[in-house]
């Protein structure tokens, strides 16, 4: 074993000499007559309703050819990058991606329809929205175990003081934020009621439905140098 | 929270679609970002990166936009009429309110809708340079100054040429289609609207190399089985597996 | 094979299959001299060795004799406001091929295209010339209009 490691020896086809995984190796690599060009156009990414109508087999072989396309585009863009050169069409990497995405959410979808059928459930990673240690509620993604949870072991300390004070606290932050939020958008409001007198208010209304736009059309803030003025 | 991402505006539908790049692309190649925490369990994901950006005649994506909103540097608001249904498209034919080519009407060619603007076509120029440098005073070109649909411009009513305000109505059969307001007539739209740099219209688009074509991405090879994605490939790769996992527990 | 979340390893399970990987694999320029048959890559951080093996000989069908891999730590830099930021961390991998494969990193910048490139940039300077050639030659009679020389 241990000759055999730093004595390694050739197998019969070795001693051909054949240039075919240069040839493979050139697939990270665009196509020569684009390498040094400013403009590569190509098609847009897959949709997922163009996805939905192949089959399994088709997806996978499609898989494959996406992925060597990134690793081509990246690999050219490493390269551009390190000449301190232009990437043509950089847009190309996220049509893949985007292709790639749809792809595997068209076999999410397939799987789902099996586990559902089969056993009820979506056979996907269970999650739910759980109240943890704060008191806040999240959304919990939860791990896979050997073994069941053990209740016993876990912290039996009550905190509901700390909990309550923390609660208060975040109520109040979060109550700040949203006054301040529509502050924000009352004044945006009435400055733009100060610039556009003609507006109109049905239109406005309908954009910031959080807001009395007749009101606030009468307040001192929306006063503009113009004729118009309502106070 | 959507209250605070409307008052930031955000690269417009209309920029997007005459573009014809994927949002990610324009999400990209906009983005900003100062800080970010490294990608790992221990960190709540923040990152800390440019909100506010000013839209100009430069697309988002390009270097000119990148240059005109450097980090580091803040561009007083622009407060904008609100616009909830956009009737202008590339090759209307419009008439300029104000200005020094009042009542004159052209083609629209270039529409910034994040700033309710477009242009028309070699009308309301300016003279500006370009190339200026120390010693050399550039280049003189003409280019057109940029008009707010609201107000500096009319769509012109195909009926009887003269600028109205246009709607979106449905008709009978359910299509959606401009309407003048003053006439009640349909505006069709030009067939310029659906241009891109990639086609003039979607079919004269020309195939590319690395495209599939028409007839394979249309036929159907999906055939409903009662197997998983694994389950099929490996059957088709002919792997054989009969071991059943064990139990596991989720929490 | 891939990014995803793995299902745990118990006793007597089935094999893990990935049948659609997600890593990849960026080919780079070696960084240092090295023999022929040595491939230099960027590959993401959760990729091993054996990951390496795999899609490279299942994917791309080269024949692999070793792998070596190293993560790399990520630079530090100073952003715009003074304070100081770190790339993410990446992984290194030197594939070395069988001794009688030979493989040369290409030369994806060819000379005779940039100086296409360069003609274009070249015109704003030919202009910028023509313009000091007319200063110079009107040296006596600045801020006149050329006719005023007939």
């Amino acid at each position: 074993m241990t000759t055999d490691k730093y004595f390694k020896i050739l197998p019969n086809s070795a001693f051909i000499h054949t240039s075919g995984s240069h040839k493979a190796l050139s697939e990270f690599f665009d196509n020569e007559k684009n390498w040094g060009e400013s403009e590569v156009k190509v098609g847009r990414a897959w949709k997922l309703d163009e996805l939905r109508i192949k089959s399994n087999e088709d997806l996978h072989k499609l898989w494959y050819v996406l992925l060597k396309e990134k690793n081509m585009l990246l690999t050219m863009e490493h390269a551009a990058q390190e000449e301190n050169r232009l990437f043509p069409n950089p847009e190309r990497i996220d049509k893949v991606e985007e292709s790639m995405k749809n792809l595997e959410d068209v076999v999410k979808e397939r799987n789902r329809a099996y586990w559902l059928l089969e056993t009820g459930e979506t056979g996907e990673r269970p999650s739910s929205l759980i109240e943890d240690e704060l008191g806040r509620e999240v959304h919990k993604m939860f791990d896979e175990h050997p073994v069941p949870m053990d209740h016993e072991s876990e912290d039996t300390i009550s905190k509901w003081q700390d909990v309550r004070n923390f609660q208060r606290l975040m109520k109040e932050k979060e109550f700040l934020e949203k006054r301040r939020a529509l502050r924000r958008v009352r004044s945006h409001v009435c400055k733009l009621l100060r610039r556009f007198p003609d507006v109109d208010m049905e239109k406005l209304q309908q954009q910031y439905p959080e807001v009395d736009v007749q009101a606030l059309r009468k307040r001192k803030d929306s006063r503009g140098h113009h004729d118009k003025n309502l106070s | 929270m959507p209250r605070l991402t409307r008052l930031l505006r955000n690269v417009s539908d209309m920029t997007k679609q005459s573009s014809n790049l994927p949002e990610a692309y324009i999400k990209r190649a906009m983005d900003q970002v100062e800080w970010k925490t490294p990608n790992a369990i221990q960190y709540r994901q923040t990152e800390i990166k440019r909100r506010k950006f000013r839209f100009t005649t430069n697309r988002p994506w390009t270097q000119q936009f990148r240059q005109q909103n450097q980090p580091g540097t803040h561009r007083k608001k622009v407060f904008l009429e609100p616009v909830p249904e956009w009737t202008f498209f590339k090759g209307d034919r419009v008439e300029i309110l104000v200005g020094e080519d009042k009542g004159k009407q052209g083609l629209v060619n270039y529409i910034v809708q994040e700033r309710n603007w477009v242009m028309v076509d070699g009308l309301n120029c300016h003279y500006r340079y370009i190339g200026k440098k120390k010693g050399f005073p550039g280049m003189m070109v003409k280019s057109e100054a940029p008009l707010l649909v609201t107000t500096q411009v009319g769509l012109i009513d195909p009926s009887d040429g003269k600028p109205t305000q246009a709607e979106w109505r449905y008709t009978e059969e359910g299509e959606k289609v401009r309407v003048s307001l003053r006439t009640g007539r349909i505006i069709p739209l030009p067939k310029l609207a659906e241009e891109t740099p990639d086609y003039k219209t979607k079919s004269t688009y020309k195939v590319q190399e690395k495209d599939t074509s028409a007839d394979q991405l249309t036929s159907i090879t999906f055939e409903p089985q009662l197997k998983t994605f694994a389950m099929e490939i490996a059957e088709k790769m002919g792997i054989k597996e009969d071991r059943i996992p064990r139990k596991s527990f989720w929490y | 094979m891939s990014s995803r979340l793995y299902p745990i390893y118990q006793q007597g399970n089935p094999q893990l299959r990935i049948f659609l990987p997600n890593f990849f694999m960026k080919l780079v320029k070696p960084s240092d001299p090295q023999p022929p048959n040595v491939v230099q890559f960027i590959v993401p951080v959760q990729m091993t060795r054996y990951d390496i093996k795999n899609y490279l000989e299942k994917i791309y069908s080269v024949p692999v004799e070793n792998i070596v891999t190293h993560v790399r730590m990520g630079k530090f830099e100073r952003n715009f406001k003074g304070y100081i930021i770190k790339k993410d961390d990446y992984k290194v991998a030197y594939v070395t091929l069988p001794r009688t494969e030979k493989f040369v990193f290409p030369d994806l910048f060819p000379e005779n295209k940039q100086k296409e490139a360069d003609k274009e940039l070249e015109k704003i300077d030919t202009l910028k010339a023509e313009w000091d050639a007319s200063i110079k030659r009107h040296k006596h009679r600045q801020g006149v209009p050329t006719w005023f020389g007939l």
